[in-house]
């Protein structure tokens, strides 16, 4: 299953994602006529600044077991086991914000929304933009982002890319430390062009 | 096919069910539940209390909770004794149920009032569902209530009777406000507020004696100050003591909760304890410690289950902490707010009277301790996970005092330079 990825390291701290997100999260889907919306539609993404003014793209992991659903005093935040995504039911709800006490990613906010019953303040986080994910579309966040620190993906494919990068550096790494040999590079360009002769000729 | 049976029904004990039917689909489960009510979320009663919720919103699994869950339950009866050589419970109604292996999750009761005419009509706890039917019950007729104790029970009770319109005077034995929570500071600041909303505040005051009209109800509780106040309706919120009477000492090792090791099992084999009633081990304070809080008898009642289906996993500990929202004042605690003088402890605070904020960081050398936090509560969970995570916190520590605070400062120096 794809899911979105966080490579804060490359996050320039442009904060394109979080009106993206609430474009997407809001009634016209259109960014100049949400800002008209009561309720504003507020971002589920959250842009922090580092200690160093650094951007960190802040957003839901969907963790499994999920600490707010555990902490959740009126059971109001379920797993979707199909999307693999956390989910706050706004009925539900009681903005006791003992999920705020639990999260340990601090990514939930609360607020008025269009998803909850009109004037009442709920708890608001990612909800994997599944009505998106619904129109064959991509979560918003990622589709915003143009520095690739959100990526949509499969995340053991995005281990391995990781892995393989660590991989590479080492390789890369070690060869800088210890040049080859006089003379290697001549033979294996003797070696090359050889095999390549013989290629053609076969 | 192993009989697990569970005394209580509250979140300890659904837990642990519930962790225990995710490893062993065939063992027997049964619940003991003292109250016929489905299992429900007993913090938010309050909000019941305060009309910010209805009944109908407690119970915190379906209806069909037992038998979706393959389980047993006796409804209305409580443990008696335990005998733990033919393993057995038996119940208040004589009944016996026997057990391969026992979750005791009986939760806590609240400490009585000591003050003569406690007995009397119109006093009341707020533990338990029918506590808020009683209160709601007897607020016709109520012209002005009293609350004894000023802890988070205290604060709840004062807040919904306010918001029913109730005038309130609460009387707290010590200093101020939420003492054993947060510090004077911030106790200073939920006063004000709740002073604000018309509550009236009388420190190191203590009823002596509640007098009752000729139909037995309350009228007027006389002072530990030589004064007497006109009253209806009383709520003690003193505090709660683990519900143990059941339990022989000789049999299962008691300090002031069950005690149990980090699988959750007592000095006897095969028999467990979790939630309010267990005393396992505070991260912060490091030491045994019960902490009788929604969240720790989830964590418990999960672990308790798995160790019962015959997965050793292990708990770390617990951490005390809370959140409640008065009026627009949101207080949230986490681990150690008060530390002990002269034992090495490094206290922070900063306090945004433009934003309304107050922030206090306890630390130890690199490790946060404790917080509290009024107003912006958000990055309370960041916070609360630094301290039960252990997080070393290199740098400036100031700098999670800041407003913009977020997750991304307690991210190590090397994620940033990559």
């Amino acid at each position: 299953m794809k899911s979105v990825i966080v490579h804060p390291e490359r996050c320039v701290g442009c904060m394109q994602c979080m009106p993206a997100c609430a474009t997407a999260h809001s009634e016209a889907k259109d960014m100049f006529l949400a800002t008209l919306e009561d309720p504003r539609p507020r971002p589920r993404v959250h842009v922090g600044a580092g200690p160093a003014g650094e951007g960190f793209p802040n957003r839901c992991r969907h963790c499994d077991p999920a600490p707010c659903a555990l902490a959740c005093l009126p059971g109001a935040i379920l797993r979707d086991t199909e999307t693999d995504t956390v989910l706050i039911d706004p009925d539900l709800c009681i903005n006791c914000a003992s999920c705020a006490m639990a999260c340990p990613f601090g990514v939930i906010r609360y607020h008025d929304d269009r998803t909850a019953p009109p004037g009442k303040v709920v708890a608001v986080k990612c909800d994997n933009c599944l009505e998106r994910l619904g129109q064959g579309l991509i979560p918003a966040c990622v589709e915003a982002c143009q520095s690739g620190a959100l990526t949509y993906e499969e995340s053991d494919q995005a281990l391995k890319r990781q892995t393989d990068q660590v991989a590479a550096s080492t390789v890369a790494a070690a060869g800088a430390a210890r040049p080859a040999a006089p003379g290697f590079e001549l033979m294996m360009a003797v070696k090359r062009a050889t095999k390549e002769t013989n290629r053609t000729r076969a | 096919m192993p009989k697990h049976l569970i005394i209580g029904n509250g979140i300890a004990g659904v837990s642990a069910a519930e962790a225990i039917r995710a490893l062993d689909p065939e063992g027997g489960i049964t619940f003991i539940a003292r109250e016929e009510l489905l299992p429900y979320s007993r913090p938010m009663i309050s909000n019941v209390l305060a009309g910010s919720a209805d009944f109908s919103q407690l119970p915190i699994r379906g209806p069909d909770f037992y038998q979706d869950l393959g389980a047993e339950v006796v409804t209305g009866q409580e443990a008696v004794t335990l005998d733990l050589e033919d393993r057995t419970v038996t119940t208040s109604s004589g009944a016996q149920k026997d057990f391969d292996t026992l979750l005791i999750a009986s939760g806590a009761d609240p400490r009585k009032l000591k003050a003569k005419g406690a007995g009397a009509k119109g006093v009341f706890y707020l533990r338990s569902a029918d506590d808020v039917r009683g209160i709601l019950r007897a607020l016709p007729g109520t012209t002005h209530a009293l609350v004894l104790g000023g802890g988070l029970v205290g604060f709840k009770a004062a807040y919904g009777l306010l918001s029913r319109g109730v005038p309130v005077t609460m009387l707290i034995a010590s200093g101020y406000p939420l003492s054993l929570q947060v510090d004077a500071e911030a106790g200073a600041m939920i006063q004000a507020e709740l002073v604000k909303h018309g509550l009236s505040v009388e420190v190191g005051v203590e009823v002596t004696a509640l007098e009752t009209d000729t139909a037995g109800r309350v009228s007027r509780a006389q002072l530990s100050d030589g004064g007497a106040l006109d009253c209806q309706l009383v709520v003690v919120g003193k505090g709660v003591w683990p519900s143990l009477g059941f339990i022989d000492p000789d049999q299962i090792t008691v300090d002031a909760g069950v005690l149990v090791d980090d699988h959750m099992m007592t000095s006897r084999q095969g028999v467990y304890a979790a939630g309010d009633v267990a005393e396992h081990f505070d991260l912060a304070r490091g030491t045994r410690w019960v902490n009788a809080i929604w969240p720790v008898a989830v964590e418990m009642g999960r672990i308790a289950g798995m160790n019962m289906a015959g997965r050793k996993v292990a708990y770390r500990g617990g951490l005390s902490r809370n959140v409640i929202r008065i009026f627009d004042l949101d207080v949230l605690t986490a681990g150690l707010v008060n530390p002990p003088e002269g034992e090495g402890y490094q206290v922070m605070a900063r306090r945004n009277e433009r934003l309304g904020i107050y922030r206090k960081l306890v630390f130890k050398d690199d490790h946060l301790m404790g917080a509290t936090l009024v107003g912006q509560v958000e990055q309370g969970g960041v916070l609360m996970n630094a301290v039960s995570g252990r997080m070393p916190i290199s740098g400036d520590k100031e700098r999670l005092l800041e407003p913009g605070f977020n997750y991304a400062y307690l991210q190590p120096e090397t994620a940033q330079a990559a």
